[in-house]
């Protein structure tokens, strides 16, 4: 088992070291979990150079299922942003989480399991053995230490992901019928040798059947309802890692499965897909704006964000691609932080509602401008972040039909206007009484905390080329295999090497 | 000809006996009809020259058993039991199912009465013993295991009712 | 005369699992009329243990010399020794989990100990006969042990009904099965289920007919004594009633047995009309997983939901029977192994939480066992995770291979309505945990006794195998694929 085998054990390992600490000691099990998890995003790091970045071993023989995991340029990116989000968590629920210290934080290491599996699994079946495991943790995360309503949506979160991923189960087993193997990479490689072929029925069921699956997790709009309910509820580092994380699932399963699987009937099926993706950032942004709770505001701006990455994937061009995986980064950093701010906000104020601050900027400055800064990344404010893949995007949208990207380019506009009015409403104006007393500014630990992803806010935003290159890599690979089967001709732009660097020139 | 005869006399009986024992308000009545019913049994037995199962269908059920049940009937009180209604309202529905699987059952033996063909029987003429011999033959070798283990059988019972008769437990 | 009056020495091995437990039993009740009356009784249980776990010994051993014996009365092969293994270690469970229950109800007497014996020896008979007569005489040693062991609380109404309604039921069970093998005797001259298939594959064997009214006759019996759709109405009360170690014990043990013959006799007997059989499986299948998943939503008595998510269970088990395949039959007995720990498991948890009189076996009784005792509340939540088919878990790997063996056999429809069904399930098991965990503990948790060594053994041991199953299922899943081509098929 080479390197990146053991590397995806390590956060099952620490799950179980954590069961093994005494439940009393909560100070031990904290430092103790930090440590670990800041050991597992070193461990990581190290995913960055080393190669072979592939394990392939017999797990249950008798139906070729294997554990089989690899890293290439589109998993490598949210793998780091996984184990970086994870110790983050951890730091931000240290006074927030006060009981059931050791389950909550157990749970946190498991979803980590889970998550860091589904990005690298390269086996049908083992990869939804690890999307079913992150499931449980995160029903857990929200519905004991959440808010009042933490049942329901907890319940709701774990039946829509559940109802819509046993028809995924069906298809797997489908594609493993047909091929007689779970191996993706051999079934790809069937697929373009042209000796596993699907009809267009097959083909077109097959998708919708993972499509759904994936859709409920992004959640591409109507299927999202139950995002603003478990946000909502959630504390603060399940918040963050259900928006940072889990969110990108989907639109990662989308990407990695249904398009090359696939080819025809996503392609068949990109139009309708991306017009619910412009009606998502467009919904998403609206109901945003008239959120009275900041909580449920960010999460509707996920919805609106994730749409620009269901728009780019299926806009079925380079940059289409890779803005949408740049996207799908960007927004687990600034929503993930944004999230993190909310929860800042909530443990010295007690409230969500909007209408319970004003003027925070005066007791707490230094609050007040990393909000800011995380706010102007989140509207895609040039040499931060988003803008880059909002560009990104909406170039590859432009190609694919230009109406497209004239109506996403609205969410734009309307994200800015949500998020400084609600920054303007929150921070600015008259203080009340209740704040001055309550708001305190940042501690150190809150500031190691939002620090890394401070800083990944501007790096991403001024040097896209330190991610691009293996992104772009990953998606040139993946669009060659959407043409697999394709009857009708597709334009692809021939690799280039400098494609890469063009591109961040561009978005700049 | 005549065996038929018998055969649907004893088939009556044993109907008959069984329809009128879940029929009859009173207990006893019910038991005395049973003993009718299993008598018809018998008779059917003895039609199949089986005269070993014949007669311990007449000593055992007819006589052991059904004294035991009478014994047990008599000593429960059952004024309160003969008052109550005895049939709910949905017996045609009872009914209803009875007689679609009485037709199914019809339908079935008509249309299959054709493979009604037995593997070819061992020729018993050749061998002198009756057939109470050749009984106890087969009980003590080829089904000696059924035979054993009817024993548990009885004693999983006797230990049931013991159980749930004995005063404390 | 015939010569083989005594049974060759391999002959009793191959039977010696029954012969111990019916052995250990027999010791049971004597050893029960020497103790005194108020010394306590657990020496008897532990003789029991020690008389299960010497048949599974024996169980494994004899696996070693297949073949049949006495006549071929009864056949031992890898089905056989798998369900014999699957029905004794249910038998162990049972007693582990009985120990402080029993006592807590002034009821910890040895003939309940010697009844367990005696059902799982007539469980073993069930499985390994090769004799409609073993097998209906299996199933009469199983189901009256069974009976008397829900009624074993005398003075409580709900243990009488239960016990009188499963007593019922199941003779009227019995006899529609007793009626099917007149019939089957009737078509084809013998009982013994080789000469059967024998007489059915030939060409001038007995109608189509005739074998579908017999399989139609024994389809009732069975599907009674599984608690399948349309057959499933005694379940409820009866799993209600009974005291919960022997709810726990019917559900798993006889319950895996009667899947046995029912897989043997229908994959063997009733293969050449198949697809005479398959579409009423199917809905039997179908009906079993809908009734049983919707009819539990809506309970809050624990054992009650978990009766009908039992009946559920047993649908999705007939899937894999409606596959007709030797992969569904692997996938029926793997699932049935998984099903038989992680159910044994549950009830195993309420036996425990439930006090005296079983007075907290509602839903929200669970309140706060999350926070008052964490490792039940974990293991409760891997049994129920395995129920809902949540992956790493024995539960999910039985039922992927179920529907997997189902998509096999062109059950598109099936293999999405079960899956559609399985969601649904997930709601109320949900429940559960979300009582477990996110509520205040209520006056069922608050005091607790300290969980006995016992009950302790009982759940840690199922978790443990249901989560094997679950991440290494290959041996079995091995095993149970060797063992599935019934009669060398």
């Amino acid at each position: 088992m080479s390197f990146l085998g053991w590397f995806l054990l390590t956060p099952l390992a620490a799950f179980l070291l954590l069961l093994l600490l005494p439940r009393e000691q909560e100070k031990t099990i904290r430092v103790a979990a930090l440590a670990l998890s800041l050991a597992i995003f070193g461990l990581s790091l190290g995913l960055l150079a080393g190669e072979p970045r592939e394990t392939d071993l017999a797990w249950i023989p008798e139906l070729n299922i294997r554990y089989h995991v690899a890293v290439d340029g589109l998993s490598i990116w949210l793998i780091l942003l996984t184990t970086l989000l994870t110790p983050i968590s951890i730091l931000i629920s240290w006074k927030y989480i006060d009981r059931r210290v050791k389950e909550f934080h157990a749970f946190l290491l498991l979803l980590e399991f889970g998550v860091l599996g589904v990005f690298a699994a390269m086996d049908l079946f083992l990869f939804y053995v690890y999307w079913e495991v992150g499931l449980v943790p995160m029903y857990f995360l929200i519905g004991i230490w959440g808010h009042d309503r933490r049942i329901y949506a907890a319940v709701k979160f774990f039946l829509y992901t559940m109802a819509a991923s046993v028809l995924m189960l069906a298809s797997i087993i489908y594609v493993y019928q047909r091929a007689g193997t779970f191996d993706y990479p051999a079934i790809l490689a069937m697929l373009a040798s042209g000796k596993l072929t699907f009809t267009s029925l097959e083909q077109t069921l097959l998708f919708l059947a993972f499509f759904v699956a994936f859709a409920v997790k992004v959640p591409l709009f109507p299927l999202h309802t139950w995002l603003p309910d478990a946000h909502v509820e959630a504390p603060t580092a399940g918040s963050v890692m259900l928006a940072s994380v889990l969110l990108k699932l989907g639109t990662y399963g989308i990407l990695r499965f249904c398009l090359p699987m696939f080819p025809t009937a996503a392609r068949e099926n990109a139009g309708w897909i991306a017009v619910l993706a412009i009606v998502g950032i467009v919904y998403g942004a609206l109901v945003a704006m008239v959120q009275p709770n900041v909580k449920k505001l960010v999460a509707y701006s996920s919805v609106s964000h994730l749409g620009f990455v269901i728009l780019g994937i299926f806009s079925f061009n380079q940059q289409g691609f890779d803005g949408a995986v740049y996207q799908m980064l960007n927004h687990g950093v600034s929503t993930g932080a944004l999230f993190m701010l909310v929860g800042y906000l909530y443990e010295r104020r007690h409230s969500l509602e909007i209408q319970d601050y004003g003027g925070v900027s005066t007791p707490a400055p230094w609050l007040s401008t990393v909000f800011l800064i995380t706010t102007l990344a989140s509207i895609g404010l040039p040499t931060l972040n988003n803008f880059v893949g909002e560009f990104l995007v909406l170039q590859g949208a432009a190609q694919a039909d230009f109406r497209w990207a004239v109506f996403a380019a609205t969410g734009v506009i309307l994200s800015a206007c949500y998020m400084l009015w609600m920054y303007q409403r929150t921070f600015y104006g008259e203080t009340p009484e209740k704040v001055t007393h309550q708001m305190t500014d940042l501690n150190g630990r809150e500031w190691a905390a939002i620090l890394p992803l401070l800083a990944l806010m501007v790096w991403m935003g001024t040097a896209a080329e330190t991610f691009l290159p293996r992104i772009s890599a990953a998606n040139r690979l993946i669009l060659q295999q959407t043409t697999v089967n394709v009857p009708f001709n597709v334009q692809t732009p021939a690799p280039r090497p400098d494609v890469a660097a063009k591109e961040i020139a561009d978005a700049r | 000809m005549l065996d038929t005869a018998f055969f649907y006399a004893f088939a009556l009986l044993v109907l008959g006996g069984a329809l009128l024992t879940i029929t009859q308000r009173n207990a006893v009545h019910s038991a005395i009809w049973l003993i009718v019913s299993l008598i018809g049994v018998a008779g059917l037995f003895l039609l199949q020259k089986a005269e070993f199962l014949f007669a311990v269908q007449i000593i055992l059920y007819v006589g052991g058993i059904m004294v035991l049940f009478l014994f047990v009937i008599m000593l429960v009180n059952l004024d309160e039991a003969a008052r109550e209604r005895q049939f709910r309202g949905r017996w045609w529905v009872a009914l209803g199912c009875l007689a679609l699987v009485a037709a199914e059952t019809a339908y079935f033996v008509i249309k299959g009465r054709d493979a009604f063909r037995f593997a070819p029987r061992p020729e018993t003429p050749a061998s002198p013993l009756g057939n109470t011999e050749q009984l106890a033959d087969v009980l003590f070798s080829t089904y000696l295991l059924p035979f054993e283990l009817a024993s548990v059988l009885l004693l999983v019972a006797i230990v049931g009712s013991v159980v749930m008769a004995k005063k404390r437990i | 005369m015939p010569a083989n009056l005594f049974p060759a020495p391999v002959e009793i091995f191959r039977f010696l699992p029954e012969i111990i437990l019916a052995l250990g039993g027999t010791l049971i009740m004597v050893l029960e009329a020497l103790t005194g009356d108020r010394q306590p009784k657990n020496a008897l249980g532990h003789v029991s243990l020690a008389a299960l776990f010497a048949a599974l010994v024996a169980a494994v051993a004899v696996h070693g010399s297949p073949g049949p014996a006495f006549s071929s009365m009864l056949l031992v092969d890898g089905f056989a020794t798998f369900f014999r293994v699957v029905v004794i270690a249910v038998g162990i469970l049972t007693v582990f989990s009985s120990y402080r229950y029993l006592s807590r109800e002034g009821a910890n007497t040895g003939e309940y100990y010697a009844l367990v014996l005696f059902s799982v020896a007539g469980q073993g008979v069930m499985v390994t006969a090769n004799e409609l007569i073993m097998i209906f005489i299996g199933l009469e040693i199983s189901s009256i042990a069974t009976y008397v062991m829900a009624g074993l609380l005398r003075d409580d109404a709900r243990a009488n009904e239960s016990a009188l309604k499963y007593f019922l039921l199941g003779s009227f069970a019995t006899a529609f099965l007793l009626y099917g093998i007149a019939f089957l005797y009737g078509a084809t001259g013998t009982t013994n289920l080789t000469a059967i298939r024998e007489t059915v594959l030939r060409a001038d064997g007995p109608s189509p007919l005739l074998l579908g009214l017999a399989a139609a006759l024994m389809l009732v019996g069975f599907g009674f004594k599984i608690s399948s759709a349309p057959f499933q109405m005694w379940a409820p009360d009866v799993y209600q009633g009974a005291p919960t170690p022997v709810t726990a014990f019917m559900s798993a043990g006889p319950k895996a047995a009667a899947f046995a013959i029912f897989l043997r006799v229908f994959v063997t007997i009733f293969e050449p009309i198949g697809d005479r059989w398959e579409p009423i499986i199917w809905v039997f299948a179908l009906a079993s997983m809908t009734i049983g998943n919707f009819a539990a939503l809506t309970q809050s008595n624990v054992k009650r939901m978990l009766a009908y998510s039992s009946i559920a269970h047993a649908g999705y088990v007939l899937v894999a029977l409606c596959a007709r395949s030797d992969i569904g039959t692997a996938a029926a007995m793997f699932y049935l192994a998984a099903y038989a720990l992680m159910n044994v498991g549950a009830f195993a948890v309420v036996a425990y939480i439930c006090g005296k009189g079983e007075k907290y076996v509602g839903i929200d009784d669970l309140a706060g066992l999350g926070s008052r005792r964490p490792a039940v509340a974990a293991a409760l939540t891997i049994f129920l995770c395995s129920l809902i088919g949540v992956p790493l878990t024995g539960g999910f790997f039985g039922k992927f291979y179920i529907f997997k063996a189902a998509l096999e056999s062109k059950l598109i429809w099936l293999t999405v309505l079960g899956l559609l069904n399985s969601a649904v399930a997930a709601y109320y098991y949900l429940r559960m945990l979300v009582v477990m965990y996110m509520r205040e503990p209520g006056e069922a948790t608050e005091n607790l006794e300290p969980l006995p060594a016992g009950l302790r053994t009982a759940l840690f041991t199922s978790a443990a195998g249901v989560l094997l199953l679950g991440i290494f299922p290959s041996r079995i899943l091995e095993f149970a694929v060797q063992s599935a081509k019934l009669f060398g098929r």
